[in-house]
Formats: C-alpha cells, structure tokens, sequence
C-alpha cells in the first residue's frame, strides 16, 4: 500500500506558543483512500492538515508529501501545489466574484503564468471548472456572485474549486462543520465520490465520529497534538472515541490556567 | 461625578477665558460695527441685481474648474498608487510605511490656497498652478485611503489562491483586487468632488477656475458682476452636492 503522506516524529509550535500543536506525530495516509481526522476542537486537526499543504514553516520531524519531502523552511516549489488540494474550514472565497470565477481560481496553478494573469483560460480549464461545478450541484449558481449564496452553497463552491484544480491528495478541514446534519451527508458523500471518481486521496477532519465512519476508510483521533488511535472505519469503538471527547481533567491549578 | 464636575468647570473656564482674550487683544470696535451697517446695505445694494451679462465668464470660468478638478484629480491618482502601496501595512514593512504614513499626514496638514499661492509664485498664474496644488493636497488623503483599501483587504482568499499554486500577480487580481475595487472606487469618487468643490475658489489666489471672475471684479469695484459668479458658484456647490447624494444611493 503506497503513502500519500508520511508523517515521521513530527512536532509544531506556533509562533509564540509555549504548548505545541503538534507534538510527535507519526502517521500514514494510505494512498486512494479517505481517512478522517477525528478530534475535540484544538486537538491539532487545522494544523496538521495546513501543515501537510506546506504553509506552515519551523517545524520538526520528516514529512512526505505524494513522494516528496517537504521542506521546514521553505514553502514547496510553485508547480507541486496543485496536486495537493485544500478546502478551507472558512472557505476562503472571493466573495465578490462569482462562482465560475471563483471555481476558475483553482485553475490558476495549472494555468500557465502569462494566461492566469492576463484571466483567459483555456479551454481545458473552463472544461475542468464546468465539471466540477456540475458534480457539486452548484450549476445554476455559476453566474451568481458568492456574497449572495448560502452557507451550503457556499460549501459547494469550495469544493468545486478544489476539484477544478485536480488534486491527488485533497485536505478537507471540518468540510461540514458549518452544515446541518443532512446537508452534512450530501456534502460529505459528493466529496468522497468525486475523490474516488477522480482517484485522489481524502483526508478530511470532523468533529462527529459518525461521519467519520461512514465516510473514512480510516479513522486517526488527535487530541492535543498527539495521535491518539489510528484505527480502520470499522474497527473505531465507542470507548475510543468517548475518550478522545473526554472532557480536560480538572486538577488543581491547570483548570484555573486554563481559564486566565 | 466630582471629578467629572470639576473637569466641566476647567473647561468652561478655559473657554471663557480664551473669548476674554480675544477680545481684549483685538482691535474690535463696536463703533465701527454699528457703522458698518449702512455701508453693508450698500454694497448689497449694488450687487442687486446681479449682473447677467456675465454669463459668458462664467462658463468659461466654470469648465476650467471642472478641468482643474479633472487633471488634478488625476495627478493625485497617479501619486496614490506608488504612495499608497508604500503606506500600507500588507505591501511593505514598518521602515517604509511610517514614514511615508508620516509624510502623507503632513500634506494634509497644508491647507489647499497656501499650496496654490506657493504654485503661483513658482509657476505663474493660470490653471496649471491649480492643478498642481490640487494634486498635492489631495494625494495626501487619497494615498491614505488606498493603503487602507489594500489593509483591508481578507488574507485567506489570498492563502487559498497561493495553496491553489497560484503566482503573485495572479493573486494580486484575483483576490486581492476584486475585494479592494469597489472602496477605491468610492473614495476616488468622493476625492474628486472635494477637489471639485475646493478648485471654485483657487481662482482667488490667481490658480485658474471661475473663482478668478470673482477676484477680478472685486478688486475693479464691478460688485454687480461679482455677484453673479458668487451665485453661480453656489448654484455648482448645490448641484455638486446633489449629483453626489444620487450617486451614494445607486452606489451604497
Ligand atoms: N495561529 C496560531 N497561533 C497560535 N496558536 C495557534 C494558532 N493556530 C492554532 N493555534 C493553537 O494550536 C492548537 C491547535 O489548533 P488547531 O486549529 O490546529 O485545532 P483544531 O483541531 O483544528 O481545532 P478546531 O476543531 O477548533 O478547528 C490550539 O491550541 C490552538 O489554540
Ligand atoms: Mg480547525
């Protein structure tokens, strides 16, 4: 089975952080598969997944990206970023754009650097737009400007931007933590068919260890900064996960820190 | 509350005082106030009716203020693009921005008829020294508002377009110009009608536009006339003022 990613004895401080976010983590992303990241809110989960795009500089350990090494201290090189592709928890949209033009910004990597500056696209990547924007359901919405859509709605373009840029590993931070609980299924079924549609990896993060069962092949839980279980879908138990949602014990002193 | 009285006591005294010491320091005669009124009857007087054979000067007059505002408004544009950028927190770091912040803040300290008077002086009279003035004074607020454009500009479109593998000029017109676009805009829109507004009496100190006509007939006693580009130039600032009240409803 090939890695995706590989995560060796990995540790991230934040920038004026004396706790860090990170700390040791190992972990492999099986290549062709969705893996969830499951955790408690500031378990690590954003941080890791922002990690593995190659945004965040300073940290420690070996990380492998699609074959690759990433490098502490340097952002990676131009053209490997495309391959790697990342739905923001915010979405990070244009709002004052349109949909279409917002979903053709994923092209802008593929493009070549005179064609996305002069904003002409070639047929290819109008072709890539349009298709993703059909297999998120999101075609009738192409012409409206993003400030105008819903949050769902809103959650499909990012998608559909995501996949115009044809990754083949794609990092999701909590795709539907903005949705209710039916949206959450659609949105989370249309990610993970058009990932394997497309044979590209999934590794998504969530608060909800139902939906991490039902849509991940594996199932890793953090919780701060540490791996806490690395488990296959079917294999997650209820103590496992009642655990890593157990609340932070209350000791003397660390509860009153934690409150200052 | 007890310190609150006593601040309000400390001001009203200093404000007292400061009244108390302009009029015992100046020459204010009452005398000459009471007398005044019948010369100011007269000069009125002579201003009605307004003489409307001047119609002529104050067309004329009036286009080269719009000119004036025109070439004006577009110089200091063209100063706030370099400028702003270099004002803004996100283009450059902390040695560049607060200086020139600095500096941006001392032109608009200058008022506008000094800043002509001085262009007079180094370029003789004529609407060229009024555009030059306008320039001047107005890159001082308009270099402000761009930089404030460019900061206020979201940062994470702009992480997810360089995730996406997207180059620095790419970012610039994809994410970064589709958010600044429409406050540049509006404060390009709104300088240039204070630049409007504050060319109609550059002509005074000699600086081109319409406010030329009233100094000329002034000075030659022609009150009649004068007072028919005065009215004229109220007539502009209303209609200013209204065009701008329309175009906030189509815009905001
Ligand atoms: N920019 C930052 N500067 C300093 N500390 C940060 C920063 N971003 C995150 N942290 C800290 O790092 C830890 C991990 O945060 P992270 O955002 O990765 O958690 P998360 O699992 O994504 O949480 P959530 O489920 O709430 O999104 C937290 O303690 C958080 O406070
Ligand atoms: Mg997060």
């Amino acid at each position: 089975m090939s890695a995706a990613a590989q995560i060796g004895d990995l540790s991230f401080f934040h920038p004026g952080a004396s706790l860090p976010a990170l700390d040791h983590v190992s972990l492999m992303v099986p290549a062709g598969e969705s893996t969830a990241l499951l955790g408690p809110s500031g378990a690590g989960k954003t941080t890791l997944l922002a990690l593995l795009d190659g945004r965040l500089r300073g940290w420690r350990g070996r990380v492998s990206v699609l074959g690759a090494p990433l490098d502490p201290d340097h952002p990676p090189a131009r053209a490997s970023r495309p391959d790697v592709g990342f739905i923001f928890q915010e979405f990070a949209l244009v709002e004052r754009s349109s949909v279409l033009r917002n979903v053709l910004n994923g092209r802008l990597g593929r493009m070549s650097p005179l064609r996305a500056v002069v904003g002409s696209p070639a047929p290819r990547d109008l072709e890539a737009a349009r298709a993703a924007i059909a297999d998120c359901g999101i075609a009738d919405l192409a012409e409206r400007r993003v400030d105008s859509l819903s949050g769902g709605q809103r959650q499909r373009v990012a998608i559909a931007r995501c996949l115009a840029q044809e990754p083949r590993l794609i990092l999701a931070d909590e795709p539907v933590s903005n949705l209710d609980p039916a949206r959450a299924v659609e949105i989370l079924t249309l990610l993970t068919g058009a990932a394997h549609a497309r044979g590209a990896t999934v590794l998504f993060s969530s608060h909800q260890p139902d939906l991490a069962r039902r849509f991940a092949d594996r199932i890793v839980g953090m919780r701060d900064g540490r791996i806490a279980f690395d488990v296959a879908a079917g294999d997650l138990s209820d103590v496992a996960t009642a655990d890593l949602y157990r609340e932070t014990e209350a000791l003397p002193g660390i509860g009153l820190r934690a409150m200052t | 509350m007890r310190s609150r009285g006593f601040g309000g006591f400390a001001a009203g005294a200093l404000v007292a005082g400061a009244v108390l010491w302009s009029f015992a320091t100046t020459d204010v005669e009452l005398s000459r106030l009471l007398s005044a009124g019948p010369r100011i009857a007269d000069f009125v007087g002579r201003m009605v009716p307004p003489d409307p054979t001047v119609m002529n000067e104050i067309v004329k007059g009036s286009a080269e203020t719009l000119r004036i505002a025109i070439l004006g408004s577009l110089g200091a544009v063209l100063l706030s693009v370099p400028l702003g950028i270099l004002a803004s927190e996100t283009m450059v770091s902390p040695p560049i921005y607060r200086p020139v912040r600095t500096l941006l803040a001392f032109i608009r300290a200058i008022p506008l008829i000094l800043v002509a008077m001085l262009m007079v002086g180094a370029v003789g009279l004529g609407p060229l020294p009024g555009i030059i003035a306008i320039a001047f004074h107005a890159t001082g607020m308009l270099a402000k508002f761009y930089a404030e454009a460019i900061d206020g500009v979201t940062r994470a479109p702009i992480a997810a377009l360089e995730s996406a593998g997207a180059g620095p000029l790419a970012r610039l017109r994809y994410a970064i110009w589709p958010q600044m676009a429409p406050v540049v805009a509006r404060d390009t829109i709104f300088r240039f009608e204070l630049n409007l507004r504050e060319s109609l009496i550059l002509g005074i100190v000699g600086a081109g536009g319409i406010g030329f006509y009233i100094q000329t007939y002034v000075r030659s006693f022609q009150y009649d006339k004068a007072a028919s580009v005065t009215l004229a130039v109220i007539g502009l600032v209303v209609a200013i003022e209204a065009i701008n009240i329309t175009l906030q409803r189509r815009f905001c």
